[in-house]
């Protein structure tokens, strides 16, 4: 990864395939709400999130969703109860799942520690920004 | 009882004193410290070679087929539909992610919503007491990567037995974001809540559904039967999405649905506007126009045209829903029109105490109809009458998925009528 590593950072990683590179903070929220689903009409988003009290959850949590651990609970149940998901964001235990699942499955996305990108995985620019560049929002 | 008992006690009277004389069971020697040690050492190395064994497998392991990498309906745990565990191994082997990984479909879960409710008003001829509330199964299942399926079943209580009713039947199909294609009953997209909260009486902030959404009331249509297409529109910043269904509206008995289908060769049409800016995050504003023709009665023809407007601040703190319709008949017999209007305004405000737990909330709606209105009369009682009244309550989340709540509500229903008061209480719970 080119960027220069900056602790504390969590880049988004996607499927090698997924056909984006950068997207605002705002089309990145659309994505974790279940807004947006499909990258294109055939590649569907799938949302693989850490499991609760991991670091990288919770800036998903603080920043992207601005919302506590059961007002996010509760927002997923809500969204397949009114029919606008079939399913909700899957758990990953660690960020060597996050890598190795976002880059065997096309459309996946994650969250994980700068310093743990693997390769096989495709890290996004936010804002214009990568991990580590001044002005990054996920940290 | 003591009778029953008494055998039971003799015989354990008896029998204990044999059992403690028993002699031990295995006369072979115990082994030694240091047998466990190195019983325990063999162990380790095995599962050392074990695991460095599986690790080779992995790196060898093809990547899974391109059946199993369209990503929709991995088998893993979801995050929200059930309490996550809160740690794990920190590295997962990567055959046993790729073997989570496969596609199982279809893929159903289940969720359940309850509540328990309390009331004890003074108006007239009422009785306290507790009641069951609705029972309700939701069903969600992905049958293949673009074609899901939704269903609702409540079970109600009645005097003497339990009313089923199958609330929402969906199959849809998703071509992509702006359009997805579906076909079933409905909750009839007019206004926020009708489409918010459906049966979960636990995602509702207050106990009682405003009354132009109550479920068995006729102010607007609660149900749809019929196909919908819905989706997102490029828009930008605006976030607009749009719901357009076309379908069976009102049975002749006016607060159900044509399930088994339509009263007249007239389908009713529904079109709905939103918009979830992305700059004003938590902000939602819509509006939907509805359309049909009932036929109460054969040979008597009414045209219904409902138009609503609704905006929402869904943050907690604050949280805002408001939302007004009017609903407009039409005779055509006589060209007589009449317009019978409703709206309320919910406010509540998660108290950033005792983890969140209290929401404090009130509500004040209003509905006001003609004094005639044939549609409305049309069985000899009103099923719409003026409503004027407000409540205000507490809810506390006793957990992530259980809430309990209190509320006051004063209201006056019907023109001329006295105010009523009353206090209610719930849980309402999923699971």
């Amino acid at each position: 990864m080119a960027a220069q590593s900056h602790d504390g950072d969590v880049a988004i990683v996607v499927h090698p395939d997924t056909p984006v590179n950068n997207l605002t903070l705002a089309e990145v929220r659309k994505v974790f709400l279940g807004e947006r689903q499909y990258w294109n009409a055939n590649i569907p988003v799938v949302l693989l999130i850490r499991a609760p009290v991991a670091r990288e959850r919770n800036v998903v949590l603080k920043t992207i969703y601005q919302m506590s651990e059961s007002q996010f609970k509760q927002y997923w149940i809500a969204k397949i109860f009114r029919a606008e998901s079939a399913t909700a964001p899957k758990v990953v235990y660690s960020n060597d799942m996050a890598n190795e699942l976002a880059s065997a499955i096309p459309g996946a996305i994650a969250l994980t520690d700068v310093r743990e990108v693997r390769p096989g995985t495709k890290v996004i620019r936010v804002d214009g920004r990568l991990p580590g560049e001044p002005g990054y929002p996920l940290r | 009882m003591l009778s029953r008992l008494l055998p039971l006690l003799l015989v354990s009277l008896v029998t204990s004193p044999l059992l403690a004389q028993s002699p031990p069971q295995s006369a072979e020697p115990e082994p030694s410290i240091q047998g466990l040690l190195d019983r325990v050492e063999q162990l380790e190395k095995r599962i050392a070679e074990l695991e460095d064994h599986e690790r080779k497998q992995a790196t060898t392991t093809p990547p899974a087929d391109s059946s199993s990498q369209n990503g929709a309906g991995i088998k893993l745990v979801e995050a929200g539909a059930s309490p996550a565990p809160a740690s794990h191994s920190e590295h997962m082997g990567s055959a046993t992610e790729e073997r989570e990984a496969q596609i199982h479909y279809p893929s159903l879960q289940i969720r359940g919503f309850g509540d328990v409710d309390f009331s004890a008003t003074d108006q007239k001829g009422s009785v306290s007491g507790f009641d069951l509330g609705q029972f309700v199964l939701h069903l969600a299942s992905p049958l293949s990567q673009k074609v899901s399926y939704f269903g609702e079943v409540s079970f109600t209580a009645q005097p003497n037995t339990y009313e089923v009713n199958v609330e929402r039947t969906i199959i849809r199909y998703d071509y992509n974001d702006y359009f997805k294609m579906s076909f079933g009953k409905y909750h009839t997209p007019i206004g926020y809540w009708n489409t918010a909260f459906h049966h979960g009486a636990w995602l509702q902030t207050t106990i009682a559904r405003p009354q132009m959404v109550k479920f068995g009331g006729t102010f607007i249509p609660v149900h749809f039967v019929g196909l919908q297409a819905e989706g997102n529109i490029p828009s930008g910043a605006l976030g607009l999405g749009y719901n357009l269904g076309i379908g069976n509206g009102r049975n002749s008995m006016f607060s159900r649905a044509g399930d088994s289908g339509d009263v007249n060769d007239n389908r009713a049409w529904v079109a709905n506007l939103f918009a979830r800016p992305t700059r004003v995050y938590g902000l939602e504003v819509g509006g939907s126009y509805y359309r049909d023709k009932l036929t109460p009665n054969p040979g008597t023809n009414f045209d219904e045209w409902i138009a609503s407007a609704y905006v929402v601040w869904n943050k907690q703190r604050p949280e805002l829903l408001a939302e007004y319709a009017n609903v407009h008949h039409r005779d055509l017999q006589t060209s007589e029109t009449f317009n019978t209007t409703s709206y309320y305004v919910q406010l509540a405000y998660r108290l950033p105490w005792q983890e969140d737990k209290w929401k404090p909330y009130y509500r004040f709606e209003y509905i006001h109809r003609p004094g005639v209105e044939p549609v409305w009369d049309i069985t000899g009682t009103a099923s719409v009458v003026d409503l004027v009244g407000s409540l205000v309550g507490v809810r506390y989340d006793i957990t992530n998925y259980a809430a309990f709540k209190g509320e006051y509500r004063n209201f006056r229903q019907g023109a001329g009528k006295p105010r009523v008061g009353g206090a209610f209480f719930q849980t309402a719970f999923t699971f």
